[in-house]
């Protein structure tokens, strides 16, 4: 029960100083990016500053080693090469070893894939901790969706949305208790492509 | 660069009126910047396109042919990808010669995960595969509709999915849905596609949003074409008087012209006249602003232009109004006031 409370006590403390960070990091960034919404018309996609981006924490893969793409399967003998791929996307919370998403759709360099929703990268987080997305910096955010559904939901159908925005940082609140799997859609700035990553969250 | 925004106040804790004036601080500047992700037309797959109504021709991939149903699935995506275009985007066709090659099977170059794949090579060439049937991943088993007479719950509609895979090939990215995906039906071009029985798992036609960006990336086919309700497009409208004064009983014939407003978002829609719709002409005694609707103005013999003759016997303002339609994405507009003098 005692460890239970500083538990809490921990997470709510970080929980602020994580929301406040990134509030002063987006002051900090003059809060550049622009609003489609607020345009008259169709726009292309907002260029984001790569300083934008809630900057890496310890724990997480570098930026060389995240845009490693994942492992591609044998194209077979007559094929094309594999696609390439966007970069990995890291989710952590303050202090916590960030994990690599599951890569699910995605369009990269005039190319892309289709998947469905998939369960994700099991990562463990504590109720109302802040979950923050991390990409290399040399990718700027467009726009970013977040969303959950009960695990081995491949549809997405019956989400609930967990957060979205217009640019970076992506951050947004840990699920209720439970088992979750949460979806991250990322549109890359510059029109340089999208991709949805997932993790299987489980609150404690 | 995060440890230099880490917060440190060894031994104080933040004070509740501190913590809420800069949220609300926070929150207050983050609305001023519109933080809210746009609900519109889909982004865009990089910056090439084709040309203009080009015509690409598709074939089988040797050795990795789809089966006859799935050969009739994406024929049929390629024929409604062409017919709901409803812009001047490139057309889809099967050809045994075409120089674009379709896959199937377990040469699918998709990545661990995909359903489906293509590249994209404007104005030189695209590629397109769909996964085998049976195929399995750690997620579970494909199944295509297609592969049974029956659909069984939980396959994936191949016609669907190779429509979505030719919105790609135009230029379509992944529509920005809100992230409680209550949107989901104004696009086909999805980051997740549903599977049989939820809605929108069998849709075969363009949705709204993904024709907003083909008609801003490609233009519309017609003057008279109708712009997708996913836009939300500005419009001018001018108003000319001929002859600009009149004797007292005599007739002037006023003319109206509609167009798209000149905005760099809008590329190709830019300046484009607008044919076919309803505009209205009213008129008030001069320096009176007192309007009354004279009537709707008939087309004139120039795209996007309108007229109406009228006699007079007093001096007398126009304007022509354009009152923002409910089935397309135009936005109202309201001309200057033109006077006619009656010396």
């Amino acid at each position: 029960m005692e460890r239970t409370v500083l538990t809490v006590q921990r997470t709510a403390s970080r929980a602020t100083l994580a929301f406040l960070s990134i509030g002063l990091l987006a002051i900090g960034c003059g809060l550049s990016g622009s609003n489609p919404a607020s345009s008259p018309g169709p726009s292309p996609a907002t260029s984001a500053s790569p300083a934008s981006i809630t900057p890496r924490s310890s724990g997480v893969p570098s930026a060389s080693a995240a845009l490693t793409p994942s492992p591609q399967p044998s194209a077979g003998p007559a094929g094309p090469p594999s696609l390439a791929e966007p970069p990995a996307a890291s989710l952590g919370v303050e202090g916590g070893d960030a994990v690599a998403g599951q890569l699910g759709s995605f369009t990269w360099q005039n190319g892309g894939s289709d998947s469905p929703w998939l369960d994700g990268s099991p990562i463990h987080v504590g109720p109302g901790e802040r979950l923050t997305l991390t990409l290399p910096a040399e990718v700027g955010v467009a726009n970013w969706t977040a969303g959950r559904v009960a695990p081995g939901n491949r549809d997405g159908s019956g989400a609930v949305g967990m957060g979205e925005g217009s640019s970076g940082p992506v951050a947004f609140d840990a699920p209720p208790r439970g088992a979750w799997s949460v979806n991250v859609n990322v549109w890359f700035s510059d029109n340089r492509g999208s991709a949805a990553y997932y993790w299987l969250v489980s609150v404690d | 660069m995060s440890a230099s925004i880490r917060f440190s106040l060894p031994g104080r804790r933040l004070s509740v009126r501190w913590l809420a004036s800069a949220l609300a601080a926070i929150v207050g500047l983050l609305a001023a910047a519109g933080g809210v992700t746009a609900h519109g037309p889909d982004p865009l797959v990089g910056s090439g396109r084709w040309n203009q109504d080009q015509a690409l021709a598709f074939r089988w991939r040797t050795g990795y042919v789809p089966t006859s149903a799935i050969q009739v699935a994406i024929r049929n995506a390629a024929a409604e990808a062409t017919a709901t275009r409803a812009s001047q985007a490139a057309s889809f066709a099967y050809n045994t010669a075409g120089a674009n090659l379709i896959g199937y099977g377990t040469g699918a170059t998709c990545g661990v995960n995909g359903l489906a794949c293509f590249t994209r090579t404007p104005t030189s060439s695209f590629t397109m595969w769909l996964r085998e049937q049976g195929h399995v991943y750690d997620w579970g088993t494909l199944k295509w509709c297609q592969a049974y007479s029956t659909p069984p719950s939980g396959c994936y509609d191949a016609e669907n999915i190779a429509l979505d895979e030719f919105g790609h090939v135009e230029i379509l990215d992944h529509h920005v849905n809100f992230s409680s995906e209550s949107d989901y039906g104004d696009a086909v071009v999805q980051t997740k596609s549903r599977t049989n029985p939820i809605a929108g798992w069998n849709r075969h036609a363009f949705g709204r949003c993904d024709v907003a960006t083909l008609q801003v990336q490609y233009d519309v086919r017609t003057w008279t074409a109708k712009y997708s309700t996913c836009l939300s497009l500005a419009t001018t409208l001018g108003l000319t008087s001929n002859p600009s004064h009149v004797a007292s009983g005599g007739t002037v014939t006023v003319t109206a012209t509609l167009k798209v407003a000149n905005d760099s978002s809008y590329v190709r829609l830019a300046l484009n006249p607008l044919s076919g719709r309803v505009v209205t002409l009213q008129r008030s005694p001069h320096g009176k602003n007192a309007w009354a609707t004279v009537g709707t103005m008939t087309a004139g013999s120039t795209a996007g232009t309108y007229s109406r003759a009228i006699q007079l016997t007093a001096a007398t303002d126009f304007r022509a109004v354009f009152a923002t339609p409910t089935d397309e994405g135009l936005r109202a507009a309201t001309s200057a006031t033109v006077v006619v003098a009656v010396p």
